[in-house]
């Protein structure tokens, strides 16, 4: 059926195509940083959606966010569990 | 006066008789009723116009009956005031429609274009297949009919039709037939094309002494019944096809329509008069429900046999609810001219969504739970009564559907709820018996088949909701659908959350789901009833896997997609989505290759353990492609042409395939699929269809060992990782795999035996 606005994967789909000629000039380590950021705003695309926010970018930098928090939990368990190791 | 029990086989409209029905009664006789059935439609606009068109109508001959009346419009949800036309004689108002129409472009019609059948049904309450009773006069005049069943009944009575297989000896586009081989009752009869008055001869006397009420046929529509009425005009000897002598068969033509992101086609129909033509190849989903069905879908959506056959579940869906349009005395939109309701851009990002569709947790998962609800798009319209005429643009409303700014007007049952509750009460009926039979009974597969044509018709519903053009379909009504999904998937998802279950993925109206230390029945059960309770719609458990793969995107392999994966369940069978064996143009070869690595993993409690086996299985398969042992059918690659040849910039496989077809005289249109081999000439490809068996030789082998190993590395990437890992893998011994020798024993050999002619296998011998 057809739809009158894009679906959030075409737009995260969309802001990535933007942001291009921005990949194309970071160094190849960096490119590989900012391919992982948009793979985390793909894990929520559901949320974004559901969000329908009206700038859905804000709820795309909200996902890269949320794995990088998740991450940085994550980490932060593991310190702990090897101080509490070498304690 | 005569009167008799039976069953209603065709009825059509006819230019002395008015309508004709035929009947199948029960003492075995086949009756040829006739009635007069007065058909009515009506017109509205500015009194002027009906005034004029009054004035028009009363001058024609015979003159239809006139009256100034009110009706229920489902889309203004009020009584409007109508002209109705009543035509006395059902053959005469489709040519009086279409001048009328033409003459007054301004004016709105309804119930203008209605199905026959389904104005029959509507007023005795006799649709197609219906046990009945009838009376009529010597001069077989129908005096009166009436149902002895309903369409929902559970178990209809059986019909004692008297079927007549035809079937030519092999596919007639491909190569010329010999003969025809035909089963009536429990004779069998082989008839030679040549010479073809005697064949002409036999299979008239065959028809005239079986008459068959139905004609089941391959490549009947496209190829058979064109055939015979070509050669039999060729002969001057008519071959009695239909019941009623007086009548031409009836022609519709083959078309191409878009639908759902893809092309369609349908082949040129051939359809009888008093006898059902059903074509087997040309039939609507018949390799999926079959005769049993096909009966089901005709029954249920009042379309004649024939008609029902071969259409759409959309245009069953659509008939079912002009069906009781026409029974409720709802007016039935001619061309709808409905707009979408005028609402903020905030409203229309909350409203412009489809279902919910999450991105899995990729990779192997243990001990996992899918959960379904049950015809969740069927059930929320039914349950929250979700229909054109009970949409009200009310943020103040009662009943708000979630998120959006509309409400429902619960003090009248939708037109949509009412034709769907029988349907979908009926099918989880029939799933439930289903379930309940043993295996071995009879009357399983019967009722699993039937079932399958109301899903069928269920699926489609939502769909012609949304679409525009359809009879009763409005985009608020569709949008609140997918509305209340999301709301009940997340109201899924925090009820299964809040007992402790962490969600895997969730998609549309299933989720998967796990917890930490495996899954308990009891506790899933209670799960299911809470989740039931929160929701007012049933939900299923459709498993517990042993283990399941999501599996990531083929373009990106660090992103998730949510339809591709496979898992196997406790009892060992699997489940396999969005994989190369499921595609429909995966050759055979490959994708039986593929379904038995995907049975070695199942066999195993930790698939990883399969590995090893799984790649010797591999190398050997790639053996036998290179050795030449795999027949050219097994290789046959088919696909949908997409567009009109002409209208492609960069030809693929499928166009170059169709191209060489033009160049003998066969056309092809877009939908239609080709079937072609991959070659190592020009073109790259061979088309199926040419006629002779392709050169062994001219093959190419190493593009189907690089598909073979593409398709299953998709499967095997948790335990084995890149196409480029498996690839290293599989060549790893490659000493082994470049000598041409026999395997020992390879599984796929025992079901596939060697080809008799030698011609029709590879005979290339390749290495490495």
């Amino acid at each position: 059926m057809g739809r009158t606005l894009a679906s959030t994967t075409q737009v995260l789909l969309h802001e990535e195509g933007a942001l291009s000629r921005f990949r194309r000039a970071l160094r190849k380590s960096d490119q590989q940083a900012l391919d992982d950021l948009f793979n985390a705003a793909q894990q929520h695309l559901a949320a974004s959606a559901y969000a329908a926010h009206t700038l859905p970018f804000e709820t795309f930098l909200l996902s890269m966010l949320l794995e990088e928090h998740k991450e940085v939990m994550r980490l932060r368990q593991a310190v702990k569990e090897l101080q509490e190791m070498h304690a | 006066m005569p009167e008799c029990k039976g069953w209603l086989l065709d009825l059509f409209e006819d230019s002395e008789d008015d309508v004709v029905l035929y009947i199948i009664a029960r003492d075995g006789r086949r009756l040829r009723l006739h009635t007069c059935f007065p058909v009515t439609f009506y017109a509205r606009g500015s009194n002027t116009e009906l005034r004029t068109l009054w004035r028009f109508l009363s001058s024609q001959s015979p003159k239809p009956v006139l009256k100034r009346t009110r009706r229920f419009d489902a889309f203004t949800r009020q009584d409007e005031t109508v002209l109705e036309v009543q035509v006395q004689r059902a053959f005469l108002q489709r040519p009086l429609f279409e001048r009328v129409a033409k003459s007054f472009p301004h004016l709105t019609f309804d119930d203008a274009d209605i199905q026959l059948s389904l104005r029959f049904a509507a007023a005795t309450g006799v649709f197609p297949l219906a046990h009945c009773t009838v009376s009529f006069d010597e001069g077989d005049t129908l005096k009166s009919i009436s149902p002895l069943e309903k369409a929902w009944a559970l178990t209809p009575s059986r019909i004692p039709f008297r079927v007549m297989t035809i079937a030519p000896n092999c596919d007639p586009h491909r190569t010329l037939p010999e003969r025809l081989e035909i089963d009536c009752g429990r004779s069998h009869y082989q008839l030679s094309l040549f010479p073809e008055r005697g064949l002409l001869v036999n299979l008239k006397a065959l028809l005239e002494r079986f008459d068959p009420d139905i004609l089941l046929t391959s490549w009947g529509d496209t190829w058979l019944l064109p055939y015979l009425l070509e050669t039999s005009e060729k002969h001057s000897l008519p071959l009695p096809l239909n019941r009623e002598s007086r009548k031409e068969v009836r022609w519709q033509k083959e078309r191409s329509y878009f639908s759902y992101g893809r092309v369609v086609y349908r082949g040129q129909q051939v359809q009888l008069y008093g006898r059902c033509h059903i074509d087997r190849r040309n039939a609507v989903l018949w390799d999926d429900y079959g005769m049993e069905g096909t009966l089901e879908a005709c029954r249920v959506t009042a379309l004649p046999l024939q008609v029902s056959a071969r259409s759409s579940p959309g245009t069953g869906i659509s008939s079912i609810e002009i069906l009781t349009a026409l029974r409720e005395g709802i007016l039935v939109p001619w061309q709808k001219q409905q707009a979408e309701m005028v609402k903020p851009a905030s409203e229309l990002f909350l409203a412009d969504q489809g279902g919910m569709v999450y991105q899995p947790v990729v990779g192997v998962h243990k001990n996992v739970a899918q959960i379904d609800f049950v015809s969740l798009y069927p059930s929320i319209m039914v349950n929250f009564n979700i229909s054109p005429e009970t949409i009200i643009n009310d943020p103040a409303a009662e009943n708000l559907v979630p998120t959006l700014g509309i409400g429902i007007d619960n003090s009248i049952t939708g037109i949509v709820p009412k034709s769907l509750k029988p349907l979908l009460m009926k099918r989880i009926t029939l799933k439930k018996e289903t379930a309940r039979l043993e295996a071995w009974d009879p009357r399983r597969q019967d009722f699993a088949r039937r079932a399958s044509a109301l899903k069928w018709l269920l699926v489609t519903c939502f769909g012609y909701l949304g679409y525009k053009n359809a009879r009763f379909g409005r985009i608020e009504a569709h949008q609140a659908v997918t509305a209340y999904a999301r709301e009940l998937l997340l109201r899924a998802k925090e009820t299964a959350e809040a007992a402790g279950y962490e969600i895997l993925h969730m998609y549309v109206d299933a989720l998967w789901i796990r917890k930490e230390g495996g899954i308990d029945k009891e506790e899933l059960d209670t799960l299911l009833e809470e989740i039931q309770l929160n929701t007012g719609v049933p939900i299923a458990l459709d498993g517990i896997y042993r283990w399941l793969v999501f599996l990531p995107s083929r373009q990106n392999e660090n992103r998730s997609v949510p339809n591709r994966y496979f898992g196997a369940f406790e009892d060992g069978s699997l489940k396999i989505r969005g994989i190369a064996a499921r595609r429909g143009d995966t050759p055979s070869y490959i994708a039986g290759v593929q379904d038995r690595i995907l049975k070695m993993l199942a066999d195993w409690p930790d698939p990883a353990a399969a590995i090893p086996d799984i790649i010797q299985y591999l190398q050997q398969s790639i053996r036998l492609l290179k050795a030449g042992r795999v027949p050219v059918q097994e290789l046959l690659v088919s696909q949908q042409l997409g567009r009109k040849l002409d209208a492609y910039t960069t030809l693929p496989a499928a166009a170059r395939a169709a191209l060489q077809l033009e160049g003998i005289g066969k056309h092809l249109r877009p939908g239609q699929r080709v079937r072609f081999v991959y070659t190592r000439q020009k073109d790259g490809v061979y088309a199926w269809d040419l006629g002779n068996a392709p050169d062994p030789a001219i093959i190419d082998v190493d593009q189907y060992v690089k598909l073979l190993i593409r398709a299953n590395s998709e499967i095997l990437q948790p335990w084995v990782g890149s196409e480029k890992d498996l690839v290293a893998r599989l060549f790893a011994s490659g000493g082994q795999l470049a000598l041409p020798r026999q395997p020992k024993a390879h599984p796929a050999l025992h079901a596939r035996q060697p080809p008799a002619n030698p011609c029709g296998a590879l005979a290339i011998i390749r290495t490495i």
